[in-house]
């Protein structure tokens, strides 16, 4: 098992306020790997520098053994690294199936913009079934995302990312707003893709009990710096982690 | 034994009346039922024969409403497509006009294409401030351009010549002058039937989607690996080109090209056509153009027919109504002209049922 992601000493500040404190880690090739920790500790920041919407002051990430720096979010896109958004970055006003074919672009090689291909059409159509019939979401095809009940468009945002066949995929609190049976369905489909499809799986989430049931291994963060990094299960017992994050019970 | 009759409708229903799309690849199409294919057909043929059907004035009008929907097309997808804002649409398309009148007679569609071409380079030019700037701080930026052309169209002396603007001989194709609006007609189907073609397409695959994700989420987009520069700089120099070549079409419908004839009012009508219309489809840009052109042409008929003693009074009203018109669109139908059509498609789609 290799690692397929490596964090080494990531800081950034924003006008001296420290997001990230030196922040290191890796996640393990076919795992799937959990960040959690307080508001404001950094956790969203964190994604959006492996993502590459901000640039570290110091440190590198390493994707598949290649440092990610100065390479755009577009970029680190096709190179395999998918994410999804805390809050809902679909695109509304595009059908379900134009969000997830547009996923679905990146699972096939590139071709030149202003010639459209009948034939390429077709087959990101039908990955893009595929992916919908996976998802349960077939019969909302056509509908308009932005006009789906949430926990619908959750799952559009996750089928968009999972369609461009990413490596790793960074997901930012899948499960916030969810209902019980939505959680559960939402952790089956993604434990399934990464069973078929071979995806690692990255999530920032603050359901724990979620979280220590599915994840492999834990990342705790608190003001930009890492209190935990392990298996889910000595989590609980980690006394740095329980005063600033768990509490006692 | 089964009615021949029956078996006849039933034949006809299967091959023409099915409301529902069966494969992915008929949903892929341009119309995705037998019957939209045999609309499209039928509109085809109309196109291709409404010069027999239509007077000389009701042509000048057809032909005017036809470059017009080209030109809203172009607008519709940076617009409705892109997400983006544009005021200097009218400027785009004064410079085709201009390009193309200095090409005439037999070279007139290479005058046109060239138009179209060097408009879109100046898209290319008008796209880059949006890389950095979005919504109302582009609107002013795309003004900026519009006062800029326009200054450009009256001092140019040279080339534009100046207020008095330039006149020009008809094209010709093969030896035949196109001096009448049923003759240019042929040459705006010419252009207009491709670019409508492609300008579909685009909206149906790839770029259409690239287009759309950068209107509705610029930083989902930029994550999900489309190329926001790349897209944004396609969609003003695409935009350009379209207004450009219905620029150079009405050069040879006016026969004349003055700095009036593309002031900022027009890129304004240009955006009302978009909204009225409804975003983003290619209907849409026809149906607005449709109204936003042809309904003035109504009205002054309908003032017109009233008697001259009504029409000095009338005329001011004509603006209010048309005005009346497009408020009472925005307000009671909000997708536009496209949305109604859908809502009334559904209704035949569906009945006698009410759902």
């Amino acid at each position: 098992m290799s690692a397929i992601l490596e964090a080494k000493d990531l800081h950034l500040s924003f006008k001296g306020v420290k997001a990230l404190a030196g922040v290191g880690f890796h996640v393990v090739e076919g795992e799937f790997f959990a960040v959690i920790g307080p508001n404001g500790a950094g956790k969203t920041t964190l994604l959006n520098v492996l993502s590459g919407v901000y640039e570290p002051d110091k440190g590198q990430v390493l994707f598949r053994g290649q440092n990610l720096r100065g390479k755009s979010p577009q970029a680190r896109a096709r190179m395999g690294l998918g994410r999804t958004f805390q809050g809902l970055e679909i695109f509304r006003g595009m059908s379900v199936l134009d969000n997830v074919k547009l996923g679905a672009e990146l699972a096939l090689p590139t071709y030149p913009p202003a010639l459209p291909k009948a034939e390429r059409e077709w087959r990101l159509r039908a990955w893009a079934e595929e992916v919908l019939d996976y998802l349960h979401l077939s019969p909302f095809r056509h509908a308009p995302a932005g006009m789906l009940p949430y926990g619908l468009q959750k799952r559009v945002e996750v089928a968009r990312a999972l369609a461009g066949r990413p490596k790793l995929l960074l997901l930012d609190e899948p499960m916030a707003g969810l209902s019980l049976e939505e959680k559960q369905d939402l952790a089956r489909f993604l434990l399934d893709a990464r069973e078929e499809w071979g995806i690692t799986l990255l999530w920032v989430e603050h359901d724990l009990r979620a979280v220590l049931e599915l994840s492999d291994r834990v990342l705790v963060l608190s003001y930009g710096e890492v209190l935990y990094h392990g298996p889910p299960h000595e989590v609980r017992k980690d006394p740095k982690v329980v005063e600033a994050y768990l509490g006692h019970g | 034994m089964y009615a021949l009759s029956k078996q006849l409708t039933d034949a006809y229903s299967r091959r023409f009346a099915r409301a529902v799309r069966e494969t992915y690849k008929e949903d892929e199409a341009y119309a995705s039922t037998p019957l939209g294919r045999l609309a499209l057909w039928a509109f085809l043929a109309l196109l291709f024969f409404l010069p027999l059907l239509l007077g000389p004035y009701p042509m000048y009008v057809a032909t005017l409403v036809a470059i017009g929907a080209l030109s809203a097309l172009g607008l519709h997808l940076l617009v409705g497509g892109a997400g983006q804002i544009s005021l200097g649409h009218a400027a785009f398309m004064g410079v085709g006009a201009y390009a193309a009148s200095h090409l005439y007679g037999p070279l007139a569609p290479l005058g046109i294409l060239l138009g179209g071409g060097i408009a879109a380079l100046l898209g290319l030019v008008l796209g880059l401030p949006s890389l950095r700037i979005k919504g109302v701080y582009l609107a002013i930026a795309t003004l900026a351009f519009q006062f800029l052309a326009d200054y450009v169209f009256k001092n140019w002396e040279a080339v534009t010549g100046g207020i008095r603007g330039r006149t020009l001989p008809p094209a010709e194709i093969l030896g035949l002058a196109l001096d009448t609006p049923d003759r240019l007609w042929y040459l705006v189907l010419l252009f207009a039937l491709p670019l409508f073609f492609y300008g579909k397409r685009l909206l149906m695959t790839r770029a259409g989607r690239a287009f759309m994700a950068v209107r509705d989420n610029d930083l989902s987009a930029r994550v999900a690996g489309v190329d926001l520069v790349g897209v944004k700089l396609l969609a003003f120099a695409l935009s350009a080109f379209y207004a450009g070549v219905a620029g150079g079409l009405l050069a040879q419908l006016y026969k004349a090209v003055t700095p009036e004839y593309f002031p900022l009012t027009v890129s304004i009508q240009y955006l009302a056509m978009v909204i009225v219309g409804g975003a983003g489809t290619v209907l849409g840009a026809v149906l607005g153009a449709f109204f936003v052109l042809l309904i003035p042409e109504v009205l002054n008929s309908f003032v017109g027919a009233l008697g001259p003693q009504y029409a000095a009074a009338l005329a001011a009203w004509r603006n209010v109504i048309f005005g009346l018109l497009i408020l009472g669109f925005l307000i009671l139908e909000p997708l536009g002209l496209v949305g109604l059509w859908g809502r009334i498609r559904n209704y035949f789609r569906t009945w006698p049922l009410p759902y």
